[in-house]
């Protein structure tokens, strides 16, 4: 009797979890804080490619019931010669692949994520360009973040 | 082991999610505006120290002191350079600047109030270690000398 008592607290404590707020899909909930400011690339050391510049102000936020990865991906490449990275700290237990460089591909971010309480993360963005890129006008990116169950 | 009545839905709700996913979106906005940089290292030092017997006193130049870099994102972008004040009557300061890939070197020039297009062309790269040579010449008329020192200033100029 204490056993299944144990296991409908379980079983509750997952529902719940399931139906929070933000979730995408039953079984995984994946949200982000928002959109990190623009990335503005405006100087460089002479004799080097333009200084990269950053942004870490974004979090995501993610709990799973199987194991799973979370991959990234952009909407369209960036231009030719300007490279945007992410990089997801990765939840207890998870595993980051550090800077990731963007593109049409989706690309493993975190792998085997195994929280079932939610966990907050860093979200880092950077962005580089070689000089031979020119002047980029300002565009916006759109990045797509899914978690895919397997780890 | 008996089974809660909950068991059987966790189980069907687990079986349900598996190749599940869940998607979130980011916008970032980012640009590159026009960069145009250069630096210039070494302090140079030329002197006329003797001539040819007949001839206007030898020049000297100074081709391993002085360096350059530069980084541009533009097409076209060029350098010039001047000194703020004009040298003595019978004195000429000269600067090349060795052209980075794809660019147009002038060759020596003469530096003077008004500035002088050094390097020309110069089109998206970033590129250091270029030689930035220094000539002094001299007339017998100029007479002797004693030691100055010039700032030369070197802008760059972006292009398109």
């Amino acid at each position: 009797m204490e056993g299944w008592v144990i296991r409908c607290r379980r079983t509750f404590l997952l529902a719940g979890i399931l139906l929070l707020p933000g979730s995408r899909m039953p079984g995984q909930v994946l949200t982000v804080s928002g959109n990190p400011a623009a990335l503005n690339i405006t100087t460089a050391v002479a004799g080097s490619q333009p200084t990269a510049v950053s942004n870490n102000s974004t979090t995501y936020t993610v709990l799973v019931v199987l194991s799973s990865h979370i991959t990234a991906q952009l909407g369209s490449n960036t231009p030719v010669g300007v490279t945007l990275t992410i990089n997801l700290a990765a939840p207890t237990g998870a595993t980051s692949a550090g800077p990731v460089a963007l593109d049409a591909t989706a690309r493993n971010v975190v792998n085997n994520i195994t929280n079932v309480l939610p966990q907050t993360r860093s979200i880092t963005y950077q962005l580089s360009a070689l000089a031979s890129a020119g002047v980029i006008s300002s565009r916006m990116a759109t990045v797509t973040l899914t978690v895919v169950t397997g780890p | 082991m008996k089974a809660g009545p909950f068991s059987g839905a966790l189980g069907a709700l687990i079986i349900g999610t598996a190749c599940i996913a869940g998607a979130q979106t980011q916008t970032v906005t980012y640009s590159v505006t026009a960069i145009n940089v250069i630096a210039f290292l070494g302090s140079p030092s030329v002197s006329v120290t003797t001539a040819t017997a007949g001839s206007q006193p030898t020049s000297n130049t100074d081709a391993s002191t002085g360096t350059w870099a530069v980084t541009t994102n533009q097409t076209g972008s060029k350098i010039s350079g001047s000194i703020a004040s004009a040298m003595p009557t019978g004195l000429t300061l000269s600067a090349d600047l060795a052209a980075p890939s794809g660019a147009t070197s002038a060759g020596f020039l003469a530096l003077g109030t008004v500035a002088v297009d050094l390097v020309t062309g110069i089109t998206k790269l970033a590129q250091g270690s270029l030689a930035a040579s220094y000539k002094l010449d001299a007339t017998a008329a100029a007479g002797v000398v004693s030691s100055a020192t010039k700032v030369v200033t070197y802008t760059i100029t972006g292009g398109t």
